[in-house]
C-alpha cells in the first residue's frame, strides 16, 4: 500500500495506491492518520481511486481511523470510491455515516463552515 | 510517499513464448529481482539442478518436459522455489492438478503483464510455501486442507476463484469476497493463526448453484457474543461494534459477516458455529 499525502490549506489529502486488505496496506493506513492527528491535522481526506483491492479489515480502518480524527474535534471524509467500495459502505450501512465525495473540489468545500454537504 | 521498499529475489521464467519471457524479464528487472529465463521444460530443469531460486514463473504448455512435471520436480527439491503457473489451458482438471503438485499460484493467460510485479511481490511475502492437500480434485467437488495461515488463505481463494472463472463477472466477484471473509474469519479466530491447525475447505458446483463449506478447528462462536460485530449493532448505531472493539483491545474490522450475508443467497452454519456453508444460486 503506497500512500500519497497532499496539503490542500489545513486538510490533509491521502491518496491510497494498492490493497487495503487484512494484513496488508491497513497498518500504513493506520499509522499514517495516527501521525496526522497527532500532528493536530485533524482534516482527512482519504482518496480511494486507486485501491485495488478491500476487504472488512480494510473498511474497518477506515471506521477506525474515522473515530480517531472524529474524538480530536476532525474527521476523515472519503473521495472516489469504486463501485466495489461503494457497494461495501452500502451493506455496511457507512454510507449513511460517512461523508462520500466524487470530486476533490467538493470534497475540501465541504469542510467550509456552513458548506453544503454533497 | 509512504511505500514498502521491495526485497531482490531470484526469479526464473519458463515460457516457449520468447515475446512473453522478456516482457516479464524486464518489469521484474525493472522492479529489482535477478531474472533468469529458460525456453523449454528439459532447460528449466537443468537450471533447477543449480538451486539458488526464489520464485520460478512456469507455463504449463512447454515442448518436452510439460510445465506440470517441472512443477513436480521443482517441489521436490531441496530448497524448492515458489512456484507460480502460466496457462491459456484453463480447465479444472489442470487447475488442480497444478494446485495438487503444491503450485503456489495460478495465472491465466493473457494477463497484464505489469500484474506479475504485484505477483511476484506477494510470492516474495509470503513465508516458505506451506503445502495445500488436495482431498478431492472433481471440478464439480473440490476439497482442500490447509494451514491456518493467511498466506494459505490468499493462495486458496486465489484457486478456488479460477475454478469459476465462466461465471458473469458480479457472480465471481461476490463469491470471491464471502469466501475470502469467511475463510479469513475461520483462519484467524478458529484456527488462531496457527500453521498447526487446519482448516478443511469444499468448493461443490451443482446445475444450479455453488455451495462452499468451511470447516474450521476452533471451538466456534457465541451468536449472542457479537458485540464486537457490526452484525450486532442497533440500527441506530452502526459504528457501536467498533467502539466495542476498541474497548476490547480487538483489531479494527468485526465488518466480515455483515458484508457476507449481503453477498451471497444462503449462509447457514453449524451448532457449535465452527462450520460455515454459503450458497450462490447461479440464475
Amino acid at each position: 500500500m503506497r500512500i500519497a499525502e497532499r496539503q490542500v490549506g489545513d486538510v490533509t489529502v491521502l491518496e491510497l495506491e494498492g490493497r487495503l486488505i487484512l494484513e496488508e496496506g491497513e497498518f500504513p493506513l493506520r499509522d499514517c492518520v495516527d501521525r496526522l492527528v497527532g500532528e493536530g491535522r485533524v482534516k482527512i481526506v482519504v482518496d480511494l481511486r486507486k485501491v485495488t483491492r478491500l476487504d472488512s479489515a480494510g473498511v474497518g480502518m477506515l471506521v477506525s481511523k474515522y473515530l480517531t480524527a472524529r474524538r480530536k474535534g476532525g474527521t476523515v471524509k472519503f473521495l472516489h470510491l469504486t463501485a466495489r467500495a461503494d457497494e461495501l459502505m452500502h451493506v455496511t450501512k457507512l454510507a449513511g455515516v460517512f461523508e462520500i465525495f466524487d470530486s476533490e473540489e467538493e470534497a475540501l468545500r465541504s469542510f467550509t463552515p456552513g458548506a453544503a454537504q454533497a | 510517499m509512504a511505500a514498502t521498499t521491495r526485497p531482490r529475489r531470484h526469479v526464473l521464467i519458463v515460457d516457449d513464448d520468447r515475446a512473453l519471457r522478456h516482457v516479464l524479464a524486464s518489469l521484474l528487472a525493472d522492479a529489482g529481482h535477478v531474472v533468469e529465463q529458460a525456453g523449454d521444460g528439459h532447460e528449466a530443469l537443468r537450471r533447477l539442478e543449480t538451486g539458488g531460486l526464489d520464485v520460478v514463473l512456469l507455463d504449463i504448455g512447454l515442448p518436452g518436459v510439460s510445465g506440470l512435471d517441472v512443477l513436480t520436480r521443482a517441489r521436490a527439491s531441496a530448497s524448492p522455489p515458489i512456484v507460480i503457473m502460466m496457462t491459456s489451458d484453463d480447465t479444472p482438471e489442470t487447475l488442480l492438478s497444478a494446485v495438487r503438485r503444491q503450485a503456489w499460484r495460478f495465472l491465466r493467460k493473457p494477463f497484464a503483464p505489469s500484474a506479475i510485479v504485484e505477483v511476484i511481490d506477494d510470492a516474495v511475502a509470503a513465508s516458505a510455501a506451506m503445502s495445500i492437500e488436495v482431498v478431492s480434485a472433481r471440478p464439480e467437488w473440490v476439497e482442500i486442507v490447509a494451514p491456518c495461515t493467511l498466506e494459505i488463505s490468499d493462495r486458496i481463494q486465489s484457486f478456488v476463484m479460477q475454478l469459476d472463472a465462466d461465471l458473469p463477472v458480479q457472480v465471481r466477484e461476490a463469491v470471491a469476497q464471502a469466501f475470502r471473509e469467511l475463510l479469513n474469519n475461520a483462519i484467524e479466530w478458529g484456527g488462531r493463526l496457527d500453521p498447526a491447525r487446519k482448516v478443511r475447505i469444499s468448493c461443490l458446483r451443482a446445475k444450479r448453484l455453488l455451495l462452499y463449506r468451511i470447516a474450521d478447528p476452533g471451538d466456534g462462536f457465541d451468536i449472542d457474543k457479537l458485540r464486537h460485530c457490526a452484525i450486532a449493532n442497533p440500527v441506530d448505531a452502526p459504528l457501536q461494534h467498533a467502539i466495542v472493539r476498541e474497548e476490547q483491545g480487538l483489531r479494527p474490522g468485526g465488518l466480515g459477516l455483515m458484508m457476507t450475508q449481503s453477498l451471497v443467497d444462503e449462509l447457514i452454519y453449524n451448532e457449535a458455529r465452527n462450520e460455515v456453508v454459503f450458497i450462490k444460486y447461479l440464475d
